[in-house]
């Protein structure tokens, strides 16, 4: 496999949010981070489900400092950084800390700095946030470059991503949304319901979807989040890890015409 | 720099005669003292309504800078005037402080209570939200009620009208709003007939509803819509 390196001070940053849970948010965001890594791309997983935390979980990781012991206590947050492939870096969250899922203005402005900070260390980060539309969801989609949907063809989910979506371009002014559809039949069945979303959402939003693409339904996955182990890896042939290995590549075009948020350099 | 006044380097008294660490202490009691007064109510002992401001003012910054929501119970003790006409002033004296007492004993240590003013007192609930406050409430409304004021030869049984509001980080109000505010919730409840609890709205606290019944329509409707025109899909046909 070629392997592309991405060599830019800024990372590419992006958030998976779903507006509902249970869509496999986390499974997509930590195979999506291995099949990054494995083109080449050092990646920041930031598991920014600060209330229920679960990348660690997904990963059977052993996690010493998280997120909370770096805004609670200072901790340094490069050594919070567990790194689960030489190319691939978790910076873990706290579970069960309520608290934590509503930060005020001003622990977002420190986490922001953090973020930035250990960032500039990678080419790719990819926050997994928890779902609805609890105010760090929204911090962190206003947070990165790019907001990506993560939903499943059910009308719920579909109405609880477009919710989201109709929040953040209304009081976030965020215009660009990348919809990745997980537990599809088949690219027909993801297109479709891309279409349909696409449709109301520039209907009643006058905006415009993108579509970053499907996940088709696999045991793999299933079995991938039994195990604690990334389907990408068990699995490397398998549909769900095909097809998120082409979405991967799309991500990795996003470096070369990252949005312009600020002033020109 | 100055040496502090409390160890003087020489005194022509004698350090063991030296008046002035004796008179320091007097003018620091003092100034505790006024300041106390300054800041409380004589009659119950609560703080007053100036501490009341300078203290609303401090938790809504407080507010503002860690987004933990400030919420406020404004009271007024009902028909709190007859009890004067009957017993006579020095009663009515008496049924405040015990009023005050009983919800003392049921609020926490941060929060804050103060008389506002005649019978109406102001309760600050530091980081609390509207739910939070809104059972506060309920347990000081029901507090008063089983506990009348005991009297040698009766007791006299008081309730009170609660007007209850929150103050987020999302609000833009001054103290002055925000005391406004909560007191439109008290005279609501003291309109709709007293002994109850006014509170602000949690549709009005929460953002617009998200998704529209048109959109919820659109969205569980059959995936092949028209793009345009969706909203006059129920026109009549125009052929025939």
């Amino acid at each position: 496999m070629a392997k592309t390196t991405i060599r830019n001070s800024k990372p590419v940053t992006a958030c998976l949010s779903s507006g509902k849970g249970g869509v496999g948010k986390t499974s997509l965001t930590v195979n999506l981070a291995f099949a990054l890594a494995q083109k080449g791309a050092r990646v920041l997983v930031v598991d920014g489900d600060l209330g229920l935390a679960n990348v660690d979980v997904l990963l059977g990781l052993q996690v010493q400092t998280t997120i909370r012991d770096i805004l609670d206590r200072g901790a340094d947050p490069l050594e919070a950084v567990v790194y689960v492939e030489p190319q691939l870096g978790v910076l873990p969250s706290s579970s069960g800390v309520p608290d934590l899922a509503n930060l005020g203005p001003e622990d977002h402005q420190e986490l922001g700095g953090i973020l930035r900070s250990i960032g500039s260390h990678f080419d790719v980060v990819l926050v997994d946030t928890a779902a609805g539309i609890g105010s760090s969801v929204l911090w962190f989609n206003t947070f990165v470059d790019y907001n990506i949907l993560v939903l499943t063809p059910d009308p719920t989910a579909m109405t609880d991503a477009y919710a989201l979506i109709k929040v953040l371009s209304r009081d976030y002014q965020r215009k660009s949304f990348h919809l990745l559809l997980n537990n599809v039949k088949n690219e027909t069945e993801a297109r479709q319901v891309y279409e349909h979303l696409a449709r109301v959402a520039s209907h009643f939003l006058d905006l415009r979807l993108e579509y970053l693409g499907g996940v088709p339904h696999d045991p793999a996955v299933s079995k991938g989040v039994r195990d604690q182990v990334p389907f990408i890896k068990i699995a490397p042939q398998s549909k769900a890890a095909l097809t998120l290995s082409r979405h991967a590549d799309r991500i990795l075009g996003w470096s070369d015409s990252k949005p312009v948020r600020k002033t020109a350099v | 720099m100055q040496k502090p006044l409390t160890s003087p380097a020489f005194c022509p008294f004698g350090a063991e005669e030296c008046p002035l660490p004796a008179e320091t202490q007097r003018l620091q009691e003092e100034c505790d003292r006024l300041r106390e007064l300054s800041q409380t109510d004589p009659l119950t002992g609560l703080f007053n309504r100036r501490h009341l401001k300078a203290a609303l003012d401090q938790e809504m910054e407080r507010t503002r800078r860690t987004g933990l929501p400030t919420s406020l119970i404004m009271v007024d003790l009902d028909y709190f005037k007859r009890v004067n006409d009957t017993f006579g002033h020095q009663t009515g004296d008496e049924a405040l402080k015990w009023a005050t007492q009983v919800w003392r004993r049921n609020l926490r240590r941060i929060d804050i209570l103060c008389r506002y003013g005649g019978e109406e007192f102001t309760i600050i609930l530091p980081g609390t939200r509207l739910q939070a406050a809104l059972r506060a409430a309920k347990r000081l409304q029901t507090a008063l009620i089983n506990a009348p004021v005991p009297l040698p030869d009766r007791k006299i049984h008081l309730t009170a009208s609660f007007g209850v509001d929150t103050f987020t980080a999302r609000d833009e109000l001054t103290v002055r709003g925000f005391l406004k505010r909560a007191d439109r919730y008290l005279l609501e409840a003291k309109v709709q007939g007293r002994n109850r609890i006014c509170h602000q709205k949690p549709e009005t606290a929460k953002r617009t509803p998200e998704v529209t019944v048109d959109e919820r329509t659109a969205l569980f409707g059959p995936r092949t819509l028209p793009a345009k025109g969706m909203a006059r899909k129920n026109r009549p046909s125009s052929k025939g």
